[in-house]
C-alpha cells in the first residue's frame, strides 16, 4: 500500500509537480498553486470593492451588486465554470484559455462571497468608528482606508481564510473544462494505472490537505502579528494573542 | 451666506429656525441661538429633549429638516460639495459620548492621523503636535498605550487631544462624562476647564451642572426640541423662570 505510494510518486512525480511542461501547458501542482494564488489575490481586493458598492446608497452601485451576490450564492460553482467555458467563446467567439476562464469565475464566485464577510465585518464595527472619522474631517473613502477597513478585515481573518482555502479546494473543479492542475494530473494517472484509484487520489488528498494547513497556519501567524502590533507592550500582547488564538484557531 | 467674511463680532454659531423630524415625530422644533466667539454654552434639558440632536447638527452628522445652521462665517446645511464639507467639519471638533477612539491605533497615533490624512501635515509635525497635545491633556506617558489599555476617563482624554489636533476654533461635546465612572469625570472636565480658560468656544451637552456653573458663560435648557430657557448660570440656577426647568432643576436635586 505506502509502497505502491511511493513507487507512484517516484514514477510521477514531474507530472504532479508540473503537468505536461515544457512539452504542453504549465500543470500539476504548479498550476494548481498559481491558479489559488492569482484567484485570491483578484478576488481579495475585488470582494473589498463589491463591499463597499453594497454599503453605498448609490442605487447603480447598490443592486447590480447585490444582484451578483444573489446570483452567485444561489447557482453551483459547477455551473458557473461550464457556462464561462461554454458561453464565453459563443458570445464572444473569442478563444479562451480554460486556465482564465476558471480564474476569472473564481474570483467572480469566490469574490461575492467574500464581498459579504468583508460587509459583515465593516456593518458589525457600529457607526461610532465612522462618525467619529467624519467628525474629524476624512472623506467616506477615507474613513473605510485608515479607520475602517484595518479593524473590519482584522476581525474576520477566520471567515477569510475560511474563503481563501475554499478557493484553494475549488480549482480542483478546474478538472472539468480540462484546466491542467494537480487533479487533472491525477486523474491522468490513475487512467493510466487503473488498478490504484485509492493510492493515487490519496496523493492528491495529502497534497490539498497540506497546502490548505499551510494557508492556515500563515494566516495565524499574521493575526497573532497584528495582535501584537495593536496590543503595545509585551506582556499585555502575549495574554491577548493567547486569548485571540483559542478564539480563531481553526481545525485546517 | 458661505462666503460670508467671519468678524471678530459675530457669532461663532448661529442657529436660525432649525427644525429636525424623524418621521412624524419632530425632535427639533424652531431652534434660534448664538454662540458667541470664546462662549461656553451648556445645554441640558431632560432626556429625549433633543439635546444631543441639536448638538449634531452643528456639525452635520444629523441633518436638518429647515432653518440654518452658520458656524465660523459658513453655511453648514446647504448644498455643497462632499469636499468642502469635510473641510468644515474638520474646522469642528467633536467628543463623543462613547469616545469613539480608533482601538487598531495607539494613543498617539489616534491623534496624529488626522491632521496627516486629511491636512497632509508632515509625520513629525504631526507627531510633534500630538505629543504636546498629550502632555496638555496630562497624559504623556501613555504615547503607545492602545485604548483598550487606558481607563475611560483617559480614553476621552485622548479623544479630546485628538479633536484639538485639528486645531478647530470651537469643540463640541456630547454628554463627554455620561459613559465615565463617578471618580474619572473630574479629570475630564478639568481638561475642558482648561480648554474654557484658553478662549475656546465651546457647547456642551452634560449632566454635569457643577460644570455650567463654574464654567459656562450660558445655559441652555431644552425641552421637547425647544429652547426654554437661555440664561447664565448663576440665574438659571438659583432663578429658573419657567416651570419646566424648575421641575428638571428639583429632580436633578434629589
Amino acid at each position: 500500500m505506502i509502497s505502491d505510494i511511493i513507487a507512484i510518486i517516484r514514477d510521477y512525480w514531474l507530472l504532479l509537480l508540473i503537468g505536461q511542461y515544457p512539452n504542453g501547458p504549465l500543470g500539476g501542482l504548479a498550476a494548481t498553486l498559481l491558479l489559488s494564488i492569482l484567484a485570491i489575490a483578484f478576488a481579495f481586493p475585488v470582494s473589498i470593492a463589491l463591499a463597499l458598492a453594497r454599503l453605498s446608497n448609490s442605487p447603480f452601485l447598490n443592486w447590480p451588486v447585490t444582484a451578483l451576490v444573489y446570483f452567485t450564492r444561489g447557482v453551483p460553482l459547477l455551473m458557473l465554470i461550464l457556462w464561462g467555458y461554454f458561453l464565453v467563446p459563443l458570445v464572444t467567439g473569442a478563444n479562451v484559455p480554460s486556465f482564465l476562464t476558471m480564474l476569472v469565475t473564481l474570483v467572480v464566485y469566490q469574490g461575492a462571497f467574500l464581498s459579504e464577510v468583508v460587509r459583515g465585518g465593516i456593518v458589525a464595527l457600529g457607526h461610532g468608528q465612522m462618525e467619529a472619522s467624519r467628525a474629524l474631517g476624512h472623506s467616506y473613502l477615507g474613513a473605510m482606508r485608515y479607520v475602517i477597513l484595518p479593524q473590519a478585515l482584522y476581525n474576520v481573518i477566520p471567515s477569510i481564510i475560511s474563503v481563501f482555502v475554499a478557493t484553494i479546494k475549488d480549482t480542483t473543479l478546474g478538472y472539468v473544462i480540462n484546466v491542467p492542475d494537480l487533479t487533472f494530473a491525477a486523474s491522468q494517472i490513475n487512467n493510466q494505472l487503473l488498478t490504484q484509484p485509492f493510492q493515487v487520489f490519496f496523493i492528491l488528498a495529502a497534497v490539498y490537505y497540506v497546502i490548505c494547513w499551510s494557508l492556515s497556519r500563515v494566516a495565524i501567524v499574521t493575526e497573532r502579528r497584528i495582535t501584537r502590533k495593536r496590543a503595545g507592550t509585551a506582556s499585555q500582547a502575549t495574554a491577548k494573542s493567547l486569548k485571540l488564538a483559542a478564539l480563531t484557531d481553526q481545525p485546517s | 451666506m458661505n462666503t460670508i467674511a467671519p468678524s471678530k463680532n459675530s457669532p461663532m454659531i448661529a442657529l436660525t429656525g432649525v427644525h429636525k423630524s424623524y418621521g412624524n415625530y419632530e425632535v427639533l422644533k424652531g431652534i434660534d441661538a448664538e454662540v458667541a466667539r470664546g462662549e461656553v454654552v451648556v445645554i441640558c434639558g431632560p432626556s429625549g429633549s433633543g439635546k444631543s440632536t441639536l448638538i449634531r447638527t452643528v456639525n452635520r452628522l444629523e441633518e436638518i429638516g429647515s432653518g440654518s445652521i452658520s458656524c465660523d462665517g459658513n453655511n453648514i446645511h446647504q448644498p455643497m460639495p462632499a469636499k468642502e464639507l469635510n473641510r468644515l467639519r474638520s474646522r469642528i471638533g467633536f467628543v463623543f459620548q462613547s469616545f469613539n477612539l480608533f482601538p487598531h491605533l495607539s494613543a498617539i497615533d489616534n491623534i496624529a492621523m488626522s491632521p496627516m490624512r486629511v491636512k497632509g501635515l508632515q509625520r513629525d509635525v504631526a507627531y510633534a503636535k500630538a505629543t504636546k497635545l498629550l502632555e496638555r491633556v496630562g497624559l504623556a506617558d501613555k504615547a503607545n498605550a492602545f485604548p483598550a489599555q487606558l481607563s475611560g476617563g483617559q480614553q476621552q482624554r485622548v479623544a479630546i487631544a485628538r479633536a484639538l489636533a485639528m486645531e478647530p476654533p470651537v469643540m463640541l461635546f456630547d454628554e463627554p462624562t455620561s459613559a465615565l465612572d463617578p471618580e474619572m469625570v473630574g479629570e475630564v472636565l478639568s481638561v475642558m476647564k482648561g480648554l474654557a480658560a484658553d478662549g475656546m468656544t465651546m457647547m456642551c451637552v452634560t449632566h454635569e451642572m457643577g460644570f455650567a456653573r463654574d464654567v459656562a458663560d450660558r445655559v441652555w435648557f431644552i425641552d421637547q426640541g425647544q429652547i426654554v430657557e437661555s440664561a447664565r448660570p448663576e440665574d438659571f440656577f438659583s432663578r429658573p423662570q419657567t416651570q419646566r426647568a424648575q421641575r428638571f432643576l428639583s429632580e436633578l436635586r434629589h
